[in-house]
């Protein structure tokens, strides 16, 4: 298991839209268990609803977590993608 | 056996047709997990199938797979509910973790998550048949229908739809009021079983199951003489409406949003005669910019296509607030700071959407009215507050029509006793039966205990309206009137003898209110 914290930047956060987009390529690496960790809860990254319920904003921190599957790759392809949400 | 609800329009008769005979309050015993697990697939199963036809479902597909909606589910059947009970909980719990977020999409996947969950409740209680069995002229008889319901039904099978769930502005009530399906709702189906021969008259939302022969036969003739007419009435609704005098009267219409605007146009109105402006208001929570709302009201201008648009100011108060303005609570909202009060104490209100009205003025025949006057010292100052927001846009060299006129509601007796004095002030008048009745008999429209003395068609509201029109008439001003007496077709004549100039009607009525006038 790999992980790494990354600072939302996206001004309006991670609202519906973009983690809507979120779940589709999380889903796509099939072999990987990926969540996501704030100091309150931990979710999967594969349930939209649960992320939504995180209410990442513009400056939260989150820890983005890899398990199975090319780790390394996984968690450079999504941690990429949130940082260039920015809508 | 007669059941009543609130109805639609229209008239049917027909065989009922129940997707699922629901008993939400059976006692489950079994495993809940697996009775659980097993409806899951199934509604799985299907929503794929329906996925590959229309698109709207991939999106049901992608909530019902979401894994917080399973993981939440199988906690609550952990406490020992029953899997129906699990899921409906499972529901309210996620939607109203979203509920206060304020995000369009988010809501449309709320939607979905709502729609998802009672297909899983269904299938629970045991769906027992699919809408493909639905024969011709069947009365689809429902706890509620779900707009991936009216997707999936032929609507052209249906005769009349009957629902315990749902208001008259409910999706079930739109959907079949644009493909002219009688709909009634709030109706306590427990008594109706398939097959069931049901009348259902929506007018009166009265639903008869299994009528009597007496029953059947005169419900027949009602339908046949509906049938008769109403396809005539229909196809002359783009003509005018002329008295037997000679007399034309504009059929005008009542519009809420752009939609409501386009159907008006397309059911054959005259115009625009009240188009309410709250909605603008409730778009998002701030105060909407004057550039947001004069674009709005050109499009509704331009949607009109040359006819006469009437845009009523803002008309809130203690009875209807806007969230992100403070109004202190008041012990009695409805003589409180409501309608053109409120306006004139929030200029900062008040102007920009005046400001966007005049812009709008560019584009098309537009014309400005004031709620609630009661006196000719408030019709002044928003008067006032019109002739400063024309000077501003003069100034920064921005179109409007000088010339716009400006009307107000009357609504209160004190405008009534005024009516010459404020006709003096102003070019039209347009008549709210609905708050002038309250006001006039002193009694709350919502309070059933007085809703015998609720009543339009009363004496002291058709004098107080006499009054009104004569009183108007002398100054030579028009007089529209735009509440629900306006479409009631058993005071059509009455008005006339009054000498109304204008109706304005919900949209579905201006065919019929039209006919009603030329004879």
């Amino acid at each position: 298991m790999i992980s790494k914290n990354i600072t939302i930047t996206a001004p309006n956060g991670l609202h519906a839209r973009p983690v809507g987009d979120l779940v589709k390529l999380v889903k796509s690496f099939a072999d990987s268990t990926v969540t996501l960790a704030t100091p309150a809860k931990t979710v999967k990254a594969s349930s939209m609803l649960s992320i939504l319920s995180l209410g990442l904003k513009q400056g939260s921190v989150v820890e983005l977590k890899v398990e199975g599957g090319d780790e390394n790759q996984v968690l450079e392809t999504i941690s990429s993608f949130i940082s260039s949400i920015n809508e | 056996m007669t059941i009543k609800g609130i109805g639609t329009r229209g008239l049917a008769a027909g065989r009922a047709f129940m997707k699922a005979e629901m008993h939400m309050d059976v006692i489950f015993c079994g495993d809940a997990t697996a009775a659980f697990r097993e409806a899951f697939e199934a509604v799985h199963e299907d929503l794929e199938r329906l996925a590959e036809q229309e698109e709207v479902f991939s999106a049901h597909l992608e909530m019902l797979d979401d894994p917080m909606l399973s993981e939440s589910v199988e906690a609550f059947l952990e406490e020992d509910m029953t899997p129906v009970a699990a899921v409906e909980a499972a529901c309210e719990q996620i939607c109203g973790m979203f509920a206060e977020i304020d995000d369009e999409y988010l809501r449309a996947r709320v939607d979905d998550v709502r729609d998802v969950c009672r297909r899983l409740e269904r299938k629970l209680c045991g769906d027992i048949r699919t809408w493909d069995e639905v024969e011709p002229g069947s009365v689809i008889v429902a706890d509620e229908l779900l707009p991936s319901d009216t997707a999936e039904l032929d609507l052209s099978n249906v005769s009349a739809i009957v629902t315990r769930k749902g208001s008259r502005t409910s999706h079930v009530c739109i959907i079949a009021g644009n493909h002219g399906i009688p709909a009634v709702v709030g109706v306590e189906i427990d008594g109706i079983h398939q097959g069931d021969i049901i009348l259902v008259d929506a007018y009166s939302g009265e639903v008869v199951v299994n009528p009597s022969l007496p029953q059947m036969k005169e419900f027949e003739a009602r339908l046949d003489a509906e049938e008769a007419s109403s396809g005539d009435v229909y196809g002359r609704r783009f003509d005018p409406a002329v008295t037997s005098e000679g007399k034309f009267v504009p059929v005008l219409a009542n519009a809420g949003n752009l939609d409501e605007i386009v159907c008006a146009m397309e059911a054959g109105a005259d115009g625009i005669g009240l188009f309410r402006t709250e909605f603008v208001f409730m778009l998002s929570n701030q105060l909407p910019s004057e550039l947001i709302q004069f674009e709005i009201y050109r499009d509704a201008v331009l949607a009109c296509k040359g006819k006469p648009l009437t845009i009523r100011t803002l008309d809130v108060g203690g009875d209807k607030p806007l969230a992100y303005i403070e109004m202190p609570k008041e012990e009695n909202p409805f003589l409180g700071l409501r309608g053109i009060r409120f306006c004139l104490s929030h200029p900062e209100v008040f102007c920009p959407q005046l400001r966007a009205i005049l812009r709008a003025s560019a584009y098309g025949k537009l014309r400005v009215m004031f709620p609630m006057v009661d006196t000719v010292g408030e019709l002044s100052q928003a008067i006032a507050y019109l002739e400063e927001c024309k000077s501003q846009l003069r100034e920064e060299g921005l179109a409007f029509d000088p010339d716009i006129e400006v009307g107000i509601m009357v609504e209160t007796p004190s405008a009534v006793i005024m009516a010459d004095k404020l006709a003096q002030n102003c070019s039209f008048f347009s008549i709210g039966t609905n708050d002038l009745t309250q006001y006039v008999m002193a009694a709350d429209r919502g309070n059933a205990s007085v809703s015998y003395l609720y009543d339009a068609l009363s004496q002291p509201v058709v004098r107080a309206v006499a009054m009104t029109i004569d009183a108007a008439h002398r100054e030579g001003v028009r007089v529209a009137m735009c509440g629900e007496m306006a479409s009631d077709p058993a005071a059509t004549e009455l008005l006339l003898g009054l000498g109304l100039d204008a109706f304005s009607v919900a949209a579905p009525q201006v065919a019929s209110v039209k006919e009603k006038i030329r004879k």
